[in-house]
C-alpha cells in the first residue's frame, strides 16, 4: 500500500472504505475480545464463515472481528448491522438459523436475545439494553466500529484525522492549551492532569523526548486498558503521535503486559501497519514530524505499573522505583524527559483534538471531566466494562447498569482502586465517582476496577488478600513497605485466625501509618489503603473475628465449620462422592461432616442441590 | 551541574544551613551537628533510600510532602522539619521494625534506642541481614566488581552472588563485611533466636545527652561506621 | 544446551535495554532460562551477570527451572478471589502435592499463579496451556487434571503399542 503523504489521501482512503462497506448488504459483527475468546466466540466465527461460503453469501455479507464490547458475563456477543440487532450467548449451534433468519431474510431469532432480568422482556436492538443505555461509550464505543487489525476501518471512522487537524496546522502550545482546557486527567490512578504534565514535558530541557504509553494494567480486577489495546490499538497510537508533537518527542514506548497475548499482538500489528502507510516514521503526513513506536513486553511484575519503575524496566533492568523528587517529566527514560501516561488517557486524546475542549468539559462533574471506564466485577449481575460520565453515583453504577447482586444476597461493598484504593461501604453508595471524591472516602478511582461483594464476602479476608498481593508484588526495596506489610499481614492472620486482640488491632493501624508516610514509592505509600478502610468502614467485622472468634461471611477457614442440615438433607450421598478428603460420613439415612477430616474446600457446599450444607 | 560551586541556603528544623548544590539534605544536617537517624546512607555511597529511617518533611508552597532526606538534594529557600511529631513517629516504627527482624545488631540496637523505642511489639525474627544494600552498593559503586546484588522480588529479596556462586573477578576487599551493620553483635554479646530483647545500654547516654547542648551521644554507631559525629 | 541457539535468538539485539525482551524470547523457546543462556547473554549483551540474574529473578515471566509439560495458571485478581480462586488454587496445589510455582515430581505439572488476568467477567479463571476456563469450581478443576492425566497415559501407551509393532 502506498504512504499516505497528506491529509487528502487520508481521506481518499476512509471514502474508499465507506464505499466497500455500502456495498455489503449487511455486517455481522462478532465479539472477540479476551472475554468472549473464552466463551467461546472462535468456533462461532470459524462456522459463521463456513455456513456464509457454504450459502455463497461471502460477497454480501461481511464479517467484522472486533475487540471488547463490554458486556463479557453474556458471550460471545453478535450484532448484526442494519437494524442493530443484538444476540447474546451465542453458540456455534445457532449459526444456520441466524442466517437463514437474520441474514437471508430480516426475522429475529428470539431465542438469541437479551432477556432484561429485571422485567422479564427481550431486547432486540443492542441500545436499548439497560446495560448500555444508561453508558456514555465515546471510548470503549469504537470498539465494535473497527477491526482492530484493520487500520483502513480505523481510518474510515475518522481515524488519524485529529493527528492530521493539529500536525503542521496547531502549533504544539496551542495543541497542550486544548487538553489543559479539557480538564483530561491521568486515568491510570493518579489522576494528574494531563496537560500540565505535557507541558512540564515540552518545557523540560534535554533531547530526545520520550513519551509512554503505560499498559502494564496490573490492578487485579481491572481489564479496561487490555480491552482498548485490543480493541482499538490506533486510538492510542494516534493519542501518543499527537502528544508526541505537542511534547517535542521523537520515540515512543508502548510496554504492555506479557500476560495480555491478544494486546501485545495487536498493538505490535498496529504500529506495523502505521508504519506501512507512513503514519510512524519520518516526515509523517509529508510534515517535519518524525516519531516511532516501540512495543515492549512487561516481564509480569505489578510495581512496574509506577513510572520511574515501568521506566526502569525499558532500560532492560529490574523494576525498582526510584525517589521521584526529581520528575520523570524531567529525567526519565535514559534520563530523558519523558511523559508517560496511559492507555485510556492516550485514547481520549484524537476526540478531544476532534470534538474540542469544550465537549469534553462538558461531561463530568467538578474537577473530574470526561467518561470513564470502570470494571464492574464481583457479586454483581452485569459484569463487564461501563463507560459513564464521571460524577455518577456508585448507586448508579451498580445498580442501575451492573442490575444490583448476582447472587441475591445483599450488596455490602465495593472495592474501587484496586490495591490501591479502598473499600467504599453501601451506606455511602451516593457518593459520586470522581478523584476527589473517592479519595476522601479513603479509596480511589485508580485505574477504574470496582469489585462488588456482598454478604459472602469477609473484609478482614478482603484486606488480608490485598496484603497478601502487595507483599507478593512488592519489589522489597524500602523497610517499610518490606517489612511492614509482612508485619501487617502477620497481625491480620492472627485475627484471622482466631488470635486476635485488641493491641494486636492498633499495632496493624500504627504500622499501616508507617507504612503510608514513609514508604519509598507510591505503591508502598497506598498499600495500606485496604486494610485502613476497611478498618474504618467495617469495624465490627474486625471485631467479630477478634470479640467472638467468629467470621459472619463464613470466609476465613480457621473460624468457619460446615454443617449438614439434617432438615434439609435428602440422603442422596453426592457429597459423600464429591468430598475430597473423607469428611462426609454417613449418620443413618443422611450424612453428616467429620470436622477433624474437613478440609474446608466447599466441594460439598456446590454440590449440595438441596442447600442443606451451611458454613458458620 | 554547571560546573561551578554554588551555594544554597535552606533551613532545617528551624536552623539556616549552607550547602553545595548537589549535597543531600541528611548529609548537610549531619555536617552541621543535627543529627537524623540512618542506617543504609554511608559518605562515600551513592543515596538509596532503602532503610526511610532518615526521612523529613519538605515544606513546599505550604505543603508538606514526607521523604527520605538521603535521596534529596538541596534548594535554595528549602524548608525542611526533620523531628515533627508524624516524623519521630513513624521514624520509631520503623526503627522498631528494624530491631524485630533483626536484633543481633549493635548498629540497629542503638538506632532503636536513639528512635525512642521503648518495647518491641512484633515478634523476633532475628535475621542475619536487613537489606540495608551497603554490601552491594560497595562491591559496585567503590570497587565496581558487581560481585553482589539484590535478588529477588519483596520478601524474596536477598543479597546473592551472581548465579548463586562467588565469581573470578570477586577482589575479595572484604569491603562487604566491613561495612556490614550486623557484624558487631550488641553489647551483651549475640542473641539466640527465642532469646533476643532490646538491648537498650546506649540509653543512659542518651538521656544526657537531651540535657547538654549539641553533645554527640558517642552511640558507638560509628564503630566501623565512619560516623560524621565521630570524626569531632 | 546450545549456546548457538541462544545467539540466534538474540539476533542483533546487543544493547543493555534489549535484556528483557531476550529473556523473554529465551523463555519462551527452552521454556525456562538455563544457566548458560544467562552467561551468554550477559557475555553478548555487555550487562554483568549480577544484573541478568537479578531481572531473571525479578519478573514473574520468568523461570530458573524447567516448567512441566502443562502449565496451570490460576487468576488470583480481585474478581476471581471474591469468587473463591483462593479454595481452587488450595485445592488444585493439594490435589498435585506442590507449591505455586513449583512442578509435579514427574514433570508433568506446573501450577502458577498470576495477579489478574484481566477476564474478570468470567472468573475465577483458570489457564490450561494457554486455554481460558471460565467459572471454575473444584470439581470441574478436578476432572480437568483427571482428564488429562487419563489423556497423557492414554498416548503414552498407544505410543508405547505403536513402538511395539513396529
Amino acid at each position: 500500500m502506498p504512504k499516505i503523504k497528506n491529509v487528502s489521501d487520508l481521506e481518499k482512503l476512509a471514502l474508499r472504505r465507506k464505499k466497500e462497506n455500502s456495498a455489503y448488504k449487511k455486517i455481522i459483527t462478532v465479539c472477540a475480545g479476551t472475554g468472549c475468546s473464552a466463551s467461546g466466540c472462535g468456533d462461532v466465527l470459524k462456522w459463521l464463515r463456513v455456513e456464509l461460503s457454504r450459502k455463497k453469501l461471502t460477497r454480501k455479507i461481511k464479517i467484522r472481528t472486533t475487540g471488547c464490547h463490554g458486556f463479557c458475563e453474556q458471550g460471545p456477543l453478535m450484532v448484526i448491522e442494519p437494524g442493530n440487532i443484538f444476540y447474546c450467548q451465542v453458540n456455534p449451534n445457532d449459526i444456520p438459523e441466524i442466517i437463514s433468519e437474520s441474514i437471508a431474510s430480516d426475522k429475529i431469532v428470539e431465542r438469541l436475545l437479551y432477556k432484561d432480568p429485571a422485567t422479564g422482556h427481550k431486547v432486540i436492538r443492542e441500545k436499548d439494553v439497560p446495560f448500555y443505555k444508561s453508558q456514555d461509550r465515546t471510548v470503549l464505543g469504537q470498539n465494535k466500529l473497527v477491526d482492530p487489525c484493520d487500520i483502513i476501518d480505523y481510518i474510515s471512522n475518522g481515524g488519524y484525522s485529529a493527528l492530521a487537524k493539529v500536525l503542521g496546522k496547531v502549533n504544539p502550545e496551542t495543541v497542550i492549551e486544548e487538553v489543559k482546557e479539557s480538564g483530561l486527567r491521568g486515568r491510570g490512578g493518579g489522576g494528574f492532569p494531563t496537560g500540565k504534565k505535557w507541558e512540564y514535558c515540552r518545557r523540560a530541557e534535554g533531547t530526545p523526548k520520550y513519551v509512554i504509553c503505560n499498559a502494564d494494567e496490573g490492578d487485579p480486577g481491572a481489564y479496561m486498558d487490555r480491552s482498548i489495546l485490543e480493541g482499538n490499538p490506533h486510538a492510542v497510537l494516534e493519542g501518543m503521535l499527537i502528544g508526541a508533537y505537542a511534547i517535542g518527542a521523537s520515540h515512543g514506548f508502548i510496554y504492555v503486559r506479557n500476560e495480555y497475548p491478544l494486546a501485545v499482538q495487536h498493538s505490535r500489528e498496529a504500529v506495523r501497519e502505521a508504519e506501512d502507510l507512513g503514519l510512524l516514521g519520518k516526515n509523517i503526513l509529508g510534515k517535519s514530524f518524525s516519531f516511532d513506536i516501540k512495543i515492549a513486553r512487561g516481564g509480569g511484575a505489578f510495581v512496574c505499573g509506577e513510572s520511574t519503575a515501568l521506566m526502569a524496566s525499558l532500560e532492560g533492568k529490574v523494576g525498582e522505583p526510584r525517589p521521584k523528587d526529581i520528575h520523570t517529566t524531567d529525567r526519565g527514560f535514559m534520563d530523558f524527559p519523558t511523559n508517560l501516561n496511559n492507555v485510556e488517557t492516550w485514547a481520549n486524546v484524537p476526540s478531544i483534538i476532534n470534538r474540542g475542549a469544550a465537549w469534553f468539559a462538558g461531561k463530568g462533574k467538578g474537577k473530574s471531566k470526561g467518561t470513564k471506564i470502570f470494571a464492574l466485577t464481583g457479586k454483581i449481575k452485569n459484569t463487564g466494562l461501563v463507560e459513564v460520565p464521571m460524577g455518577l453515583s456508585i448507586r448508579e453504577v451498580i445498580y442501575d447498569i451492573g442490575g444490583g447482586s448476582s447472587t441475591g444476597k445483599r450488596i455490602k461493598a465495593v472495592q474501587t482502586g484496586g490495591p490501591s484504593g479502598g473499600c467504599i461501604p453501601e451506606r455511602l453508595f451516593d457518593l459520586e465517582v470522581d478523584f476527589e471524591a473517592l479519595s476522601n472516602a479513603g479509596s480511589m478511582v485508580g485505574s477504574g476496577g470496582m469489585v462488588v461483594m456482598d454478604e459472602s464476602t469477609c473484609m478482614v479476608d478482603v484486606a488480608k488478600y490485598f496484603l497478601s498481593f502487595l507483599i507478593d508484588e512488592s519489589c522489597g526495596k524500602c523497610v517499610p513497605c518490606r517489612i511492614g506489610l509482612s508485619r501487617m499481614l502477620e497481625i491480620i492472620n492472627d485475627i484471622t485466625s482466631g488470635n486476635g486482640t485488641e493491641d494486636k488491632l492498633n499495632l496493624l493501624r500504627d504500622t499501616a501509618q508507617t507504612v503510608s508516610i514513609a514508604s519509598l514509592c507510591a505503591l508502598g505509600k497506598t498499600a495500606p489503603n485496604p486494610v485502613l478502610s476497611t478498618l474504618e468502614h467495617f469495624r465490627e467485622e474486625y471485631d467479630a473475628h477478634i470479640k467472638e472468634k467468629r467470621c459472619p461471611a463464613g470466609v476465613c477457614k480457621a473460624l468457619v465449620r460446615y454443617r449438614i442440615d439434617k432438615k434439609k438433607c435428602k440422603g442422596c450421598g453426592a457429597c459423600l462422592k464429591a468430598c475430597p478428603h473423607g469428611a462426609v460420613v454417613k449418620k443413618g439415612s443422611i450424612y453428616g461432616i467429620n470436622n477433624a477430616a474437613c478440609q474446608k474446600c466447599g466441594i460439598c457446599k456446590e454440590t449440595c442441590k438441596f442447600c442443606a450444607i451451611t458454613v458458620a | 551541574m554547571n560546573g561551578t560551586n554554588r551555594y544554597v541556603t535552606l533551613k532545617i528544623d528551624g536552623a539556616i544551613v549552607h550547602a553545595m548544590a548537589g549535597t543531600s539534605v541528611l548529609d548537610t544536617a549531619l555536617s552541621y551537628g543535627i543529627c537524623i537517624p540512618h542506617l543504609c546512607h554511608m559518605k562515600d555511597l551513592m543515596p538509596a533510600g532503602l532503610c526511610r529511617l532518615c526521612i523529613v518533611e519538605h515544606v513546599k508552597n505550604g505543603k508538606s510532602k514526607v521523604t527520605a532526606s538521603c535521596t534529596l538534594e538541596v534548594e535554595e529557600g528549602m524548608v525542611i522539619l526533620a523531628h515533627t511529631e508524624k516524623i519521630l513517629k513513624a521514624r520509631k516504627n520503623i526503627a522498631e521494625m528494624l530491631v524485630a527482624e533483626a536484633p543481633n545488631s549493635r548498629a540497629i540496637q542503638d538506632i532503636a534506642v536513639r528512635c525512642g523505642v521503648k518495647n518491641v511489639r512484633y515478634p523476633f525474627r532475628n535475621k542475619a541481614c536487613v537489606l540495608c544494600g551497603r554490601c552491594v552498593r560497595a562491591c559496585g559503586e567503590i570497587w565496581r566488581s558487581k560481585s553482589l546484588g539484590f535478588v529477588g522480588r519483596g520478601s524474596e529479596r536477598r543479597v546473592a552472588l551472581p548465579l548463586n556462586e562467588r565469581p573470578e573477578y570477586c577482589k575479595k576487599c572484604n569491603a562487604c563485611i566491613d561495612l556490614c551493620p550486623m557484624t558487631i553483635t550488641p553489647c551483651p554479646g549475640p542473641m539466640k533466636k527465642g532469646e533476643e530483647y532490646l538491648c537498650g545500654l546506649c540509653e543512659s547516654q542518651l538521656s544526657m545527652a537531651k540535657d547538654i547542648e549539641d553533645t554527640c551521644v558517642s552511640c558507638r554507631l560509628g564503630d566501623g561506621f565512619d560516623c560524621v559525629r565521630k570524626r569531632s | 544446551m546450545r549456546v548457538s541457539g541462544i545467539k540466534t535468538l538474540i539476533k542483533s539485539r546487543k544493547s543493555p535495554t534489549d535484556l528483557i525482551e531476550v529473556l523473554q524470547d529465551i523463555q519462551a523457546s527452552y521454556n525456562y532460562l538455563p544457566e548458560e543462556a544467562l552467561r551468554k547473554v550477559s557475555e553478548e549483551l555487555k550487562v554483568p551477570l549480577i544484573e541478568v540474574f537479578r531481572v531473571a529473578n525479578f519478573y514473574k515471566a520468568f523461570s530458573l527451572n524447567p516448567r512441566g509439560k502443562h502449565l496451570i495458571t490460576v487468576c488470583m485478581g480481585t474478581a476471581c478471589h471474591v469468587r473463591g480462586s483462593r479454595r481452587l488454587a488450595d485445592e488444585l496445589l493439594g490435589m498435585l502435592k506442590i507449591k505455586p510455582g513449583q512442578t509435579t515430581a514427574d514433570g508433568k505439572f506446573t501450577v502458577e499463579t498470576v495477579n489478574c488476568l484481566g477476564a474478570c467477567a468470567l472468573g475465577p479463571i483458570v489457564v490450561l496451556d494457554g486455554k481460558y476456563h471460565k467459572h471454575m469450581d473444584a470439581s470441574k478443576l478436578r476432572n480437568l487434571i483427571q482428564n488429562l492425566r487419563v489423556k497423557q497415559t492414554g498416548k503414552g501407551n498407544a505410543k508405547n503399542k505403536k513402538r511395539l509393532r513396529s
